[in-house]
């Protein structure tokens, strides 16, 4: 059933080595004076420049601070090796031939340095995201304790703001879309029959700029003023004007941004010119679907998310003036930069998590999907559709009025495809064999939370309604619907689906299953009734509250510590279980993708040979459906020709009923 | 039960130590895919900052340039001429790397890049003597905002054309192997293209 596991080559024993070659080799030793050295040239270069231009004073911890914020981390990566290869490769050297060594992890040892197998990065990616999410989490916490009651309990109003400023921030940059990208790192190359992903060395790095943009985040609390306040908007001017936290932010941001766009370019390098023999795009599983669809919104927006906050640091740092009004700036201009970029950036939140649900659905349904080409065109509806809409975040922003209405209507419309998914969705379970363990779990929580927080989306989309919820915790209630209830449910089910797959162990049923509900009932007693403390008009991102809405709050704050001890579960279920949970077969789930058709977790190399496509990848329930073939060895010489003899060889082998069959390549 | 895949048991070679060869599923080449799409984010960086352009044009309907200033048409006209010209070396460059003419090749990327180096100097040199500074109006925010952000680009440019200098010079590249020159390439005409609209909207416009 499975590629033979690849012996893995004796790990590289750390042999004694003297201090200078470990000063030399890229790694944490070379991190130890690359990172103080990098520091000292921003120091210095900032110092010697004010002295040569003559400001007072010459030492400015302001705008050493903002130079080493961008210098600094990349002294740490040419400590750590990331870009060794480039230089190497720039300086017309020759370039050490790919040995290999940096694929595969033998040890913990490995997640930390700069490996380029996609399998190590994803799980480098899913890890250090769910760090992070539990940072977010820490301080979700901390703010329902301080609105436990009325009045001040324990922080200021402005620890108020710094608290909810980085826990959007964290969860938006750093849990929520980067954990889907680690997911899709490691299953996408597999699901598409690749050895890896096009580019390996710049998903390395990609993956590097991550904690980077994080522990920048962090340590915005020990900055002069605290951290950023601003929200994870951060609207202009106010982010002009605020202490030095926010350029923190700023600059996270940007690291963040570079890291996303790098690996959305190479998710679809790699489902563009690396999928196996056979598979034509409407033989793709829907995740490699949705990761595509994302990648392209991310290729698209993110530069605007970027920009916005490279003018608001050239604002900041040098003095600019795009957002002053008083010399001609324009406020309004910074929210419809930052919106054209947020308001597809929820979808690309939302996508690769359809994916996800498509995957598990069809699984655990063991049936075909319903409607699966609608489901991709769907999905591209949304990527085109999600640049539409943008300034429906703004109506109450003081921008022109008209504008308005067509984006209320594109908003209505944006949840036709969406409605198409769901439908879908409700369609394949419809006599479907269903299997209802903790990643189906998951995802009935999707499709019931996911729809409830898109119905007070369209609500939103209405112009009234709107402005008379507008700032309210209504909208704090309907996001945490789409990203809680939406997103990280399909995470949760995500991360219990491959887990077999990344790990080689299985998790405990029973803890996954405590974990849903917990999880689920949890968040609906924290989140439902911020419905109902929105339409009374309860102001969101605020320390303090009318006494009126106590009640309320303390239930909420109670339910909020109960939903966050359920993430413990959680935390005990998957760290016992990878440490000696049972051993997991190749395809617990009897799945057809191509990632269950090699061992868990995967060679070395995914296969020994690229396996050959023959039907669709949801052919659950049809007789002899098969969606992909594993050549004999024969042609493994021939490369990955894909011809005749892969079909011969299957035993009917044949694709199912119902699949188009077309040549083996487009 | 429908089956999951038909394996075929299979000899397997342990001293199989590399990745299968991945089967290419498109006749685009992977490098200039990623150096296209790339180029449509940058594309979109710059459209952001176009945007703050716009507003100041067309939603705030302010004078441009700031009153009192004006902005060395010419100048930045020849500039274009001189950066667009290297448009063309590039070129050059790359029809030889293409045809083995080294010699061509090794001209054309080192005049590629001191073109690009006049251009820069040239900018700063147009920096200094302009008579405004970004902290002085919106309008000098966004002219130094843009034509800085295409400055960044081209020293961006340099930076590869440098390398590819660097690696030509070395003896690398050959008629089978010049992606190290095409790649580059596509990046130098994609800032080439980019001076052409910026110098069309903020000296022109």
């Amino acid at each position: 059933m499975s590629t033979a596991v690849l012996q893995h080559p004796p790990p590289t024993t750390p042999q004694r080595r003297p201090l200078a070659a470990k000063l030399k080799a890229p790694g944490w030793y070379r991190v130890l004076w690359t990172t103080p050295l990098g520091f000292g040239l921003c120091y210095g270069l900032v110092t010697g420049i004010r002295a040569v231009s003559g400001y007072t004073p010459v030492l400015s911890g302001k705008a050493i601070t903002t130079t080493s914020l961008i210098g600094v981390p990349f002294a740490f990566l040419i400590g750590l090796g990331a870009f060794d290869y480039w230089f190497y490769w720039a300086a017309g050297r020759r370039t050490r031939p790919e040995d290999h060594s940096g694929h595969g992890a033998h040890s913990w040892r490995d997640y930390f340095r700069v490996n380029t197998d996609h399998k190590v990065i994803g799980i480098q990616y899913v890890v250090n995201s769910f760090f992070f999410f539990l940072v977010g989490g820490l301080l979700a916490e901390l703010m329902r304790a301080e609105l436990a009651s009325p009045g001040a309990q324990f922080m200021s109003a402005n620890s108020f703001n710094e608290l909810f400023s980085v826990h959007a921030s964290l969860l938006i940059f750093l849990f929520i879309i980067p954990v889907f990208a680690g997911l899709a790192n490691f299953v996408l190359p597999l699901m598409i029959g690749a050895p890896d992903m096009a580019f390996p060395r710049l998903n390395a790095l990609s993956f590097w700029l991550l904690p980077i943009a994080g522990i920048m985040m962090v340590a915005s609390f020990l900055a002069p003023g605290g951290a950023f306040s601003t929200g994870w908007t951060a609207y202009a001017p106010l982010s002009t004007n605020v202490p030095l936290g926010q350029t923190f932010f700023t600059i996270a941001v940007q690291f963040a941004g570079a890291s996303s766009i790098a690996t959305a370019l190479n998710f679809l390098v790699t489902i563009i010119t690396m999928r196996a023999p056979g598979m034509s795009f409407f033989r793709m599983p829907l995740l490699v679907w949705a990761n595509f669809s994302t990648s392209l919104l991310v290729v698209i927006a993110t530069p605007f998310i970027a920009a916005s906050q490279f003018l608001v640091l050239l604002d900041r740092a040098l003095g600019f003036h795009f957002f002053d009004a008083g010399s001609g700036g324009n406020v309004v201009m910074y929210q419809h930069i930052f919106w054209f970029y947020s308001h597809p950036a929820v979808y690309i939140m939302m996508l690769p998590g359809f994916g996800i649900v498509s995957e598990v659905l069809s699984v655990k349904a063991r049936k075909p999907i319903f409607g699966y080409r609608m489901m991709a065109f769907s999905l591209l509806a949304i990527v085109v559709l999600g640049f539409t809409v943008w300034a429906h975040h703004m109506f109450t922003s003081g921008m022109q009025a008209w504008i308005r209405i067509p984006m209320m209507i594109t908003t209505a419309i944006i949840a036709v495809p969406t409605g198409i998914k769901i439908f879908s969705w409700l369609a394949t379970l419809w006599r479907g064999i269903l299997r209802v363990d903790t990643p189906m779990l998951f995802v009935y929580g999707f499709l019931t939370m996911f729809t409830l927080g898109g119905i007070s989306g369209v609500m939103l989309a209405m112009i009234p309604i709107d402005i008379h919820v507008s700032g309210t915790y209504f909208i704090v209630a309907h996001i945490h619907y789409v990203l809680f209830g939406g997103s990280l449910f399909t995470i949760f089910a995500g991360v219990y689906y491959w887990f077999p797959k990344m790990t080689g162990r299985m998790y405990d049923e029973t803890l996954g299953k405590l974990h849903f509900w917990l999880t689920f009932i949890g968040f609906n007693l924290t989140f439902g009734p911020m419905h109902i403390l929105g339409l009374q008009g309860m102001p969101r991102r605020v320390a303090d509250y009318a006494s009126k809405f106590a009640g309320l709050n303390l239930f909420i704050s109670i339910a909020a510590f109960a939903l966050g001890l359920s993430t413990f579960v959680f935390l005990y279920n998957v760290i016992s279980s990878w440490r000696g949970g049972p051993r997991a077969g190749a395809n617990p789930w009897r799945a057809l993708t191509l990632e269950w058709q090699v061992s868990s977790p995967p060679p070395v190399f995914n296969f020994d040979t690229i396996p050959t496509v023959v039907g669709g990848p949801y052919e659950y329930g049809v007789q002899d459906a098969v969606h992909g073939i594993f050549q004999p060895a024969v042609s493994a010489g021939g490369g990955s020709g894909g011809s005749g003899g892969a079909a011969g060889v299957g035993g009917g082998g044949d694709g199912p009923a119902g699949t188009a069959h077309g040549p083996a390549r487009e | 039960m429908e089956a999951a895949s038909v394996s075929i048991p299979v000899e397997h070679d342990d001293h199989h130590h590399g990745p299968p060869e991945a089967n290419r599923s498109s006749r685009v080449d992977p490098q200039l895919l990623g150096m296209l799409l790339f180029i449509i984010s940058e594309v979109m960086l710059f459209a952001a900052f176009f945007t703050a352009y716009f507003f100041l044009r067309v939603v705030n309907h302010d004078a441009w340039p700031a009153k009192g200033t004006s902005l060395p048409i010419p100048v930045a006209g020849t500039n274009a001429a001189i950066l667009l010209s290297s448009s063309l070396t590039m070129h050059w460059a790359l029809t030889s790397a293409k045809g083995g003419n080294r010699r061509g090749m090794k001209t054309g990327l080192l005049m590629t890049f001191l073109l690009g180096m006049t251009f820069l100097t040239v900018q700063i040199n147009e920096y200094v003597h302009i008579g405004f500074a970004p902290h002085d109006t919106a309008q000098g925010s966004i002219f130094y905002g843009l034509t800085g952000l295409h400055g960044a680009h081209v020293f961006i440019g340099l930076t590869l054309l440098l390398f590819a200098n660097v690696r030509a010079f070395r003896g690398h590249f050959s008629p089978e192997a010049h992606r190290g020159v095409e790649i580059p390439g596509i990046y130098w005409h994609f800032v080439d293209i980019m001076w052409v609209v910026v110098y069309s909207t903020v000296y022109l416009l």
